[in-house]
């Protein structure tokens, strides 16, 4: 608890509630503009379309989020040569450890918030149908399980290299192929990490080339998806640990 | 009793043996100078030392037992360490830092203020350490090894960077150590200079591979004064001493004679002249312990 209560201590001045309210204002205004141009449209927007949508600007906005969180508590350390320090107070394992609980209670707080804010833009704008807080809530549930999987290959590379910017690329690169994933077939969605976001959504879309018509339907993750993303979760975890404890300071 | 063993200590980058085979012996309450050119493996040592780096071969006992990974951080709750550059966090002030080691180290919150006064940095304590100077930061990082007092502070170039002022500061700083606390202090330099000003114990290692430890005294020993005598009869002038029971041994085209009372020297020079001999030389030496270094690590080799 200690070391814990110390990783947020250490990152007291370091941007990080403001890179939280920059994630939560991008999503805000994009659903927003959405949900202004939605309503001169014949079809009422209604929740099914806020959560679809909603996965979509958690496909583009949250890799490069994630990356940048998890890089600001990482780089400090870096920045003040301070493994040499730590590791003599305690092992690598649970520094290891304690960054990845921060960087998760720190998504965990950053999601809630955001579906805190959208059920009340919902509700405020007067979005159409029953609140569907248990899909809501599972949809809450599956984006930090992503984001953790990118927490964990984010967090692996920022402890790795000193120099940020080789994880920052790979926030940005994990950004533009979250929105990228959202046009491949699902069996290649699976190969892309950042494509979760999009393959886990809870809102299916299927577009009718004949009467040009599009529908959106409820569904849920289906189990392979689920049992695949806890396999790249624990593929991250495994190798960004090894070569972290592994590596001599 | 020995607070630091190593046995056989080595460390292999590739094929290459920074640290060979290495068995240091640091006494309890001495302050222990490690001494070598840039680049001979202190660094890499004291590191093996702090488990932070793995050793290829060999053992640490450190207070008493020996050091595994399963009691590594039991055994060094016990000591402080300050390894090349100091470790802070720029953007926290200096009490902040502070803080984050005391927390990690379970000591008493009030120790903070005591080794900021200690370091003398109680007036900066409000300060970003981004903003304190070089000196400034080592300070900070000496204050962080200290908090819990450990038995046994390990120090590594700990006056590197900083200006003569901050130098004869941190110096009499780490003198003060073991008379104040009862702290044994390894601090490792490669200035023959500041570690004759602090130790009273040395080991000095060229190229991974320890070449003296003793105790100061002992180095300086090394350096006592002796006769140089040159005569237009070196050979002959060598039986004359041995009858006389004065020893010498021959060095280039000079005999080396202890120092002797100047009746026996003037005793000698009349012998030597009685037997027609011309003295050509006949000086007192000293060897500096800048000439021993050298000698010790080897005289081509760049500090």
């Amino acid at each position: 608890m200690n070391l814990l209560k110390l990783e947020f201590d250490k990152c007291r001045h370091r941007g990080i509630v403001l890179i939280c309210v920059a994630v939560l204002a991008v999503q805000v205004v994009w659903m927003w503009v959405f949900l202004i141009r939605q309503a001169s449209d014949s079809m009422p927007p209604d929740w099914m379309l806020l959560l679809y949508n909603l996965a979509l600007v958690d496909a583009i906005v949250l890799p490069l989020s994630v990356s940048t969180l998890v890089s600001r508590n990482c780089e400090l350390e870096h920045r003040g040569n301070t493994w040499k320090l730590l590791e003599t107070l305690a092992t690598p394992s649970q520094l290891y450890t304690v960054k990845l609980i921060w960087g998760a209670l720190v998504l965990a707080g950053l999601l809630v918030v955001r579906s805190c804010l959208f059920l009340v833009l919902g509700v405020a704008v007067g979005l159409s149908g029953s609140v569907p807080v248990g899909r809501l809530v599972l949809f809450t549930l599956i984006s930090w399980t992503v984001s953790m999987m990118v927490c964990a290959l984010q967090q692996g590379l920022s402890l790795r290299f000193a120099n940020q910017a080789a994880p920052l690329i790979s926030g940005i690169f994990g950004s533009f192929m979250g929105l990228l994933s959202l046009l491949f077939p699902a069996w290649l969605i699976r190969c892309v990490p950042w494509g979760y976001y999009g393959l886990m959504s809870l809102v299916g879309m299927d577009w009718n080339e004949t009467t040009r018509v599009t529908r959106f339907f409820w569904r849920l993750p289906q189990m392979t998806d689920v049992v695949l993303l806890l396999v790249w979760v624990l593929v991250f975890l495994v190798v960004g640990r090894i070569l972290f404890v592994k590596k001599e300071v | 009793m020995n607070i630091i063993e190593t046995c056989d200590l080595s460390k292999q980058y590739g094929n290459i043996l920074r640290v060979s085979h290495l068995s240091l012996q640091v006494p309890e309450g001495s302050i222990y100078g490690f001494l070598g050119p840039n680049g001979a493996g202190k660094s890499t040592t004291l590191k093996m030392i702090l488990g932070l780096v793995h050793p290829t071969m060999g053992e640490i006992h450190m207070l008493g037992r020996q050091m595994e990974q399963k009691n590594r951080l039991m055994l060094l709750r016990q000591v402080g360490s300050l390894i090349e550059s100091p470790s802070y966090y720029g953007h926290l002030t200096g009490e902040e830092n502070l803080k984050v080691v005391q927390t990690l180290r379970n000591v008493p919150e009030q120790q903070i203020q005591e080794v900021l006064h200690i370091v003398r940095l109680d007036g900066q304590k409000h300060k970003k350490v981004s903003q304190y100077s070089l000196g400034m930061k080592q300070r900070l990082g000496l204050a962080s090894a200290l908090l819990g007092y450990p038995k046994l502070l390990i120090l590594d170039e700990p006056t590197n960077g900083l200006d003569p002022a901050g130098i004869q500061e941190m110096r009499e700083l780490i003198c003060s150590l073991p008379q104040r606390f009862g702290m044994t202090v390894v601090v490792s330099s490669h200035l023959l200079s500041e570690i004759d000003q602090m130790a009273d114990h040395v080991a000095i290692i060229r190229d991974g591979e320890l070449v003296f430890q003793n105790t100061l005294e002992q180095l300086h020993h090394k350096s006592c004064p002796h006769l140089a005598l040159r005569t237009t009869n070196n050979p002959l002038t060598r039986h004359l001493l041995s009858e006389q029971s004065i020893p010498c041994q021959e060095e280039g085209d000079y005999l080396i004679l202890p120092i002797l009372s100047d009746e026996v020297t003037a005793q000698l020079v009349f012998l030597l002249t009685s037997h027609r001999l011309g003295i050509v030389r006949l000086e007192e030496r000293r060897k500096s312990l800048e000439d021993i270094f050298l000698e010790l690590t080897g005289k081509e080799r760049s500090l």
